[in-house]
This record gives C-alpha cells, structure tokens and sequence, in this order.
C-alpha cells in the first residue's frame, strides 16, 4: 500500500536487503517527514525534534542529499529525495548478515566507510584537508559552551598530525601532507569493526517519534 | 551471598583460637604481677603458670617470647606475606604464568602448604572461614572489578548478560539438581538418602560462575572485550540468583510442608535480592559523590571515601541478605563516574593502586587457602556422585549456553557465533564461591555433606586446572577475536564520537529509540541533574577533550625529560637530536625543568578544567603553561615535516605505564 511511483526500482532494492517489513516502516516514516509529499527537502528535516540536539546535525542532514551517497554519477547536492533515496541512504545502516563471506564483507564495509568519508569531506574533492577536519572537530565540540576555538583548532591540529604519522610515515623535509585521501581513511579505521557497530535496529519501529 | 545460620568448621574457627588467647594473655599478666593464677577472675580452669605458688618471687625476665599476644596479626600477616612471595617466585619464571594460570599455581601452594601442616599436626589444617571470605576477601575484588567495567559495553550487552545469569543460572540449578537425584535413586550407588531438595541444592551452588575464578582465567588470555564482558557479567550478576536459590532450598530442606505461596515468596525474593542490592549500591555510590565534592580541603582522605563507601554497600546488603555483590558493583560503577572528577590526580591514583593491590591480594589468598582446605579429614570419596556431579556440570552449561543463545541471538544486533557460545561455555569456571557455600551447610539437615564438599572440590579443581590451562590454546586454535590493545588517539576518539552522533542522527530520522537514543536521553539527564550536584567544579565534559589533555601532558613531560624544552627548537637544535648530538642537561637544570613543568601542568589541567578565562588571572605561568603546548606543537610540526626519528610511538608507549 501506497508504494511510491516508479516501483521498478523497488525490487532492486529488495537487492539491498531490506527486508520487505522494514520497507514499509520506513515507508511509514518517510510519509511522516514529507507530510505525505513524493519527496523530501532539506526544511522537512527540521521537524524532527530530537534531531536539534545533535552536534552534527547539518552534516547528517547534508548526508541524505549528498548525491555521490546516492550512487547518482553527478556532483554535489540534490535538492530533494524520493522515498527510493531515502532507502538507499538507510540501507548503509543495515547489519551484517551470518551468511556473507569476506569479499562481500570487504565491500559492505567499505561503503559504510565511504559514506563516513563523504561526511567528512563537505567539498567533494576526494580529500579530508586539515580545514575541514578542523570543521569537524567544532561541529562536534560545539555543544560545549565554553570550550574556546582555540582549543578545539589544536585538537584537531593534533588528530591531523596522528593521521599523517599512520598514513604517510616518513616525510620528506619539503612535503606536506595535503590531506587525507580515502585510502588513508580506510587504513585508520583498520582496527575498528565498523560492519558490526554502523547499523541500526529496524526491529521495532512501532514506537515511531512523532513529528511537529 | 547466603549467611551462615550456625557456626561451621571442624578446625580453629576464630573463637576458640580468641579464647585461649585471652587465657594466654591473663595468665602472663598474672604472673608478672605475682597474683594467684587460679584466683583470676577468668576460670578458664587452666592449672597454675609454672612459676610456682602465689607468693614465690620471679626473677627479673631479661628476654620473653610472647608468642599468643600477637598470635593473631602475626599468622594474618605471615599468611599474605607467604601468598605475596609465592607471586613474586611464579613471575620469576616469566613463562610460566602464560601456560598456567597464577591460580593453579596457587592453589598448588596452598595444597603443599595443606599437607605440611596435616602432616605435622595430624589435624586438619584450617579450612578457609567462610565469613573470613565473604566479609573480607570477595569485596575487594569485586569492587576493583565493577569500578574499572566498561560500563558502555557492558550496558549495551545487558540484556544478554541478565539472560545468562538468571535463566542459564536457574537451567542449570535445576536440570543438575534433577539429574543428580536421578542418580541417586540407582540403588547400586549408594545414595538413596539424597533427597531431591538436597540434590537441588546442591545444584543451585556448584551451578553458579565463579568471578574470582573468571578474572584470574580470562586475564591472561586477552579475548575481545564482548566475549569477556558477557562471561565476567553472567558472573556478577548471577550472585542474585544464587543467593535467592540457596536459601530457598535450605530452608525447604528444613520445613516440613512446602505450599505454594512459598514457591511465589521466592520469586518475589529473587527481585527483592537483586533490586534492592542495586539500588543501595546506587544510593551509596551516590553519596559517596556527593562526600567528594567537599572534600578538596583534605585531599589526603578522599581514597578512604571511595573504599569506606563501597565497603558499606556491601555489608548493607548482605545485613538484609541482599545480594552483596551486585550491591558493590553498583556502587562502584557509579562512583567511578563522578569520583572521578572530583578527586586529585594523586588520589585517583592512589585509589587505582590500593584497589588493585587489595584485590590481588584477596585474590591469592583465596586461592591458597582454598588449596589448603582441601588437605584433610573433610572428604567422604564416591565415585558415582563425584564424577556424575562434573559430567553434568558440563553437560548442563553447554546445553544451557547453546539454548539460551539460539533464543537471545533472535533479539541481538550482532549474533553470538559458535566460537563465542563455546568459550562463553568453556568459561564457565567454578570457584571460591561454591567452595565457601558448600561449607555453609548446616550438618545436621544434610549427613552427606561431606560427599557434597568432595564433589565440589573436583569440580572447582577441573574447572580451575583442566580448563583454565586448556582455554588458551584453544582460543588461539578456534582464532577467536583477541582484544586489540592499542593506544589511544585523539583521532579515534573523534571517531567515535562522530559515529555516535551519526548512529543517533540516524535513529532519530526514522524514528526508532534504539540503545543509543536511551544512552543520549541519560546523558541528558545526567547533565542536568545529577552532575550539577554531584560535582565541584561542574564543566561540561569532553572526552576528546579529556582525551586529548592526557595526551599533552604525556607529551610534556617526555619533553622534558629528553631535554627539548630547555632551548626553542630551532631547526639546527632539532637536526641536532635527529643526529644523536644532544647535549644533556645538569642535573639541576633537570630538576628545575621538572619543576616548573609539574607546576605548569597541574595548571593546565586547572586551567582548562574552567574554561572561563575571566576568573583567572592570566599570570606568568600560565603564559608559560601556554608557551610549552604552542612550541611542543611547532616542533612536532617541524619534525614531521623533516625526517621520522622523533618517532612519537616510542616515547609515548614508555610512559603509558605512567598514565596508565
């Protein structure tokens, strides 16, 4: 029931491996944002209450119109999203399943990584510089008020320094490290699991948060 | 765990050992002082002190040997002396401790130590007191173990762990308890005088998981932290149980009808036993907080706090025969938050050292006395109920673990895999606890008890021996997930932080109050409330932040302590060291750099605590303070910028011992 227009590409997200309940939780949820509209903009994001509190909820927003997380070929931000993008940016929080071998682990996690990357990356040059990182690094600490900007600054000037030392090693004396590239990023996240921590519980949903 | 109704052992319990130490200190008294022995208003009904009639004068003593005046305190501490010095001689073999368990070797002490003094005396040697062990040897260690839990995993596995313990617990209870009836009634082995209730008794305390025995095992073979919160929790939270079983069943064996409001009074028991230990243990690690926040004057006591407050929580329990142990744990995982903060960096390490010194110290004296005890007339031998009692120990936990975690794995995210089900099996190792119960046992409701006090020790020595020596190769053989100890990283903080906002970004645009929407709503409330009164001086804390001070500080002093705060770094100064061609510094100079530093630090650490910048005065060392991170930051800029000598993994890794 109320399956979006254009349901071809429905089955292809059966490919995704959501499960056909979950489809219509979210289904559900979706009709809630857009407030029954085909499509959801940046504004309908802001009626989700407990989404002001989060430090970094412009990135996470960001995030749903990113265009390279939604496998389209072109650059930078959509506008708006069909409920067929609402999923696929979903199902980068699937679980892992019992059943996947080490290719197909290798892949999935790789794309949970690259989805991360690209929150870190807000120009879309393929590179986190010590700027951006600096961004991230106040975005986060910015719910502490009275942590100074200089503070924040040389944390992130710190954590830059760490990942150059893990992914370049040995410098010349004339480079410099321009910023880290996603094989950089892939080599420091080595020793976290991310397959099994990136997911999210779909199993119940019944108690959806409401909406203003 | 249970109290005992009656007094116990065989051997010197504590009050005749007092007794004849008071008659040894009367009669000493009374004859230096030349009075009548006999007279002494003690009637003790010992025969005169051999100095003769009352009015016989004794010499001048130039030497005594006064050996019952200090009897007690002396044999207390050859005891943990004698435990000490056995550590000391396993780690002088550095190979050993990683074949075997220290709590093997222990126990093999203990059993040497048994039966020398068997020998010698002819007289069962002294079976470890189980008030002595449940007053004062579990605590510390229980307490050392709830205060440094990760509390994050532990929390998001609790479903899980509470699963374990109570279900798996009571599966276990009653299927050996049944099974070993079962047994009982084949005539041809001599048991037919075993009641059922007395059989699931018996079941309810060899069934439980032991923490001594867990922490001692799973230390050393360094499992992923999942597997071995969910083994250590299950052997926590499962005291509740066991104390609620117990002493339901002994006091069925004593009543003579059992009706049906019994059985629900149990129940209702099992949630009295382990709310109401939690929420003392709560309350107290509360308070104690709360007694930190005044204490910056006195600095000195604040460990005494800490330790003087968990302690109550535990004998506040177990005075309602609540569960102890969750009581401390409770306790320990509250304070831990908020003590934390409130406390000195030197009595934050104080109290992370006397904590570990005491619970290992409890720890082997455990495991000693409880070789010792098993020397001696204690021991009634059967081979049917011995070997039956172990076969179904471990037939009914796999069972039980297999079960449980096809039944949970439906409810989890990340489903336990056969690997994980068989070392969470293998793990369950029994201990000091059930040695303790099983001598809790009043005599005259259980004739048998000296079988039921054989059976346990084989099982305690199988489980100790064969499995805590076999559970290394066999994680290493089964390539199970092994803790990856790393260092911590600023940037992987930051990570992890990014990703838990993420993760809740996400849960809250579809709507769904996952664990981390609860964790994010406590954390508000934490904020809130209870922070706010519970700590002095109350900033919003980072843990990038936090993270990211600790680090500096290492930093700083390894800077100092090789010498490259003394000069700016100019680029000939670092080409200098990169070369090996640094010049050392006095002594003196040494000291004095030492100094300012230590001061300066401890400033840092002030001064970003308060990040109001107008409170303070902005006064010389603190320019200074500043002047150390902005050159240390230029100079590590520099260095890598140039070559890779000043490799920062060295220095930093010598002094992780010293931050811990």
């Amino acid at each position: 029931p109320g399956v979006p227009r254009g349901s071809a590409p429905v089955t292809s997200l059966l490919a995704l491996a959501v499960t056909s309940e979950q489809i219509e939780h979210l289904h559900r949820r979706f009709k809630q944002l857009s407030q029954d509209q085909l499509t959801i903009r940046k504004e309908n994001f802001d009626s989700i209450p407990d989404l002001e509190f989060n430090p970094i909820r412009g990135k996470i927003v960001h995030a749903f119109f990113d265009k390279r997380n939604l496998r389209q070929e072109s650059d930078g931000l959509a506008d708006e999203i069909t409920f067929e993008d609402f999923l696929t940016i979903m199902s980068y929080f699937r679980p892992i399943e019992m059943n996947m071998d080490e290719e197909q682990l290798d892949r999935f996690r790789k794309e949970k990584l690259k989805f991360l990357f690209h929150m870190y990356d807000s120009d879309h040059d393929g590179k986190i510089t010590l700027q951006e990182y600096r961004n991230v690094v106040e975005e986060l600490l910015s719910g502490n008020p009275h942590l100074e900007k200089e503070s924040a600054r040389s944390i992130a000037d710190g954590a830059m320094m760490e990942a150059a030392s893990i992914c370049v090693g040995q410098m010349g004396p004339d480079q410099v490290y321009e910023g880290i590239t996603f094989e950089d990023f892939l080599k420091m996240w080595q020793g976290i699991d991310i397959e099994t921590k990136m997911h999210v519980r779909f199993l119940n949903v019944d108690t959806i948060a409401h909406c203003y | 765990p249970p109290r005992p109704a009656a007094p116990l052992l065989p051997v010197p319990a504590l009050l005749p050992v007092l007794a004849a130490l008071a008659a040894g200190a009367a009669e000493a008294r009374a004859t230096s002082e030349g009075q009548l022995p006999g007279a002494a208003a003690m009637g003790t009904g010992t025969p005169p002190s051999p100095s003769g009639t009352a009015f016989e004068e004794t010499r001048l003593h130039v030497f005594t040997l006064d050996y019952p005046h200090v009897q007690i305190p002396f044999e207390i501490t050859l005891w943990i002396l004698l435990a000490s010095l056995a550590k000391i001689g396993f780690h002088l073999y550095h190979k050993l401790p990683s074949i075997v368990p220290e709590s093997c070797l222990l126990i093999l002490v203990g059993l040497l130590l048994g039966g020398i003094i068997f020998g010698a005396e002819e007289k069962s040697p002294p079976v470890m007191n189980s008030d002595v062990f449940f007053l004062y040897l579990l605590p510390p260690i229980v307490l050392d173990a709830g205060y440094f839990m990760p509390t994050r995993l532990f929390f998001e596995n609790f479903g899980t762990i509470f699963w374990y313990a109570v279900v798996g617990t009571l599966w276990n209870a009653i299927g050996i308890g049944i099974s070993l009836f079962g047994i009982c009634q084949i005539s041809a082995f001599g048991l037919t005088d075993i009641t059922l209730l007395q059989n699931l008794l018996f079941g309810s305390l060899i069934s439980a998981v032991d923490p001594v025995a867990v922490l001692a095992v799973f230390e050393n073979i360094h499992v992923n932290e999942q597997l071995y919160i969910l083994v250590f929790g299950e052997s926590l939270l499962n005291d509740a149980i066991t104390v609620v079983l117990y002493n339901l069943f002994k006091s069925f064996c004593q009543m003579r009808t059992i009706k049906v409001i019994d059985i629900f009074a149990g129940i209702a028991n099992f949630f009295i036993v382990g709310i109401g230990g939690v929420l003392i243990g709560i309350l107290l690690g509360f308070v104690a907080a709360f007694t930190t926040r005044f204490t910056h004057k006195i600095r000195v006591i604040e460990p005494l706090f800490v330790f003087l407050y968990s302690y109550l929580s535990y004998i506040t329990a177990e005075m309602f025969h609540l569960s102890g142990i969750m009581a401390i744990t409770a306790c320990a995982m509250t304070m831990n938050k908020y003590v934390e903060e409130n406390v000195s960096q030197k009595s934050y390490t104080t109290i992370k050292y006397f904590m570990k010194m005491l619970s290992s110290v409890s720890e082997t004296l455990i495991f000693i006395f409880m070789g010792v005890s098993t020397v001696g007339k204690n021991h009634e031998w059967n081979w049917a109920f011995v070997s039956f009692t172990l076969l179904f120990c471990l037939i009914w936990r796999a069972l039980g673990v297999f079960v449980l975690t096809q039944i949970i794995n439906v409810f989890r995210t990340i489903p336990l895999t056969f690997k994980d089900q068989f070392i969470i099996a293998y793990g369950g190792l029994r201990g000091a606890i059930c040695f303790s119960l099983v001598f809790l046992l009043p005599p005259a409701v259980f004739p048998r008890k000296k079988l039921f006090i054989t059976a346990v020790i084989v099982v305690i020595f199988f489980t100790v021996f064969i499995q805590g020596i076999t559970i290394r190769p066999l994680v290493e053989f089964l390539d199970v997930k092994r803790s990856n100890k790393k260092q911590p990283a600023v940037s992987e903080e930051i990570y992890n932080r990014f990703f838990d906002h993420v993760k809740t970004g996400i849960e809250d645009v579809c709507g769904h109050w996952g664990h981390n929407f609860w964790r994010d709503k406590f954390k508000k409330f934490d904020n809130k409330y209870l922070r706010r009164l519970l700590i002095r001086e109350n900033q919003p804390k980072s843990s990038i932040v936090s993270l990211y001070k600790k680090l500096e500080i290492k930093h700083a002093i390894e800077m100092a302590e090789s010498g490259m705060i003394s000069k700016v770094p100019s680029s000939v100064s670092l080409s200098d060291y990169h070369e090996g061609k640094i010049k050392p510094l006095s002594p003196t100079e040494m000291e004095n750099m030492r100094e300012i530093l230590t001061k300066n630090l401890y400033q840092i650490r002030h001064r970003t605590m308060s990040y109001n910048r107008h409170s303070l005065a902005a006064d010389a060392s603190e320019k200074q303070a500043k002047e150390i991170l902005i050159r240390r930051r230029h100079s590590l800029r520099e260095s890598l910028r140039k070559t890779n000598s000043l490799s920062r993994e060295r220095p930093v890794l010598a002094f992780c011992g010293v931050f811990g």
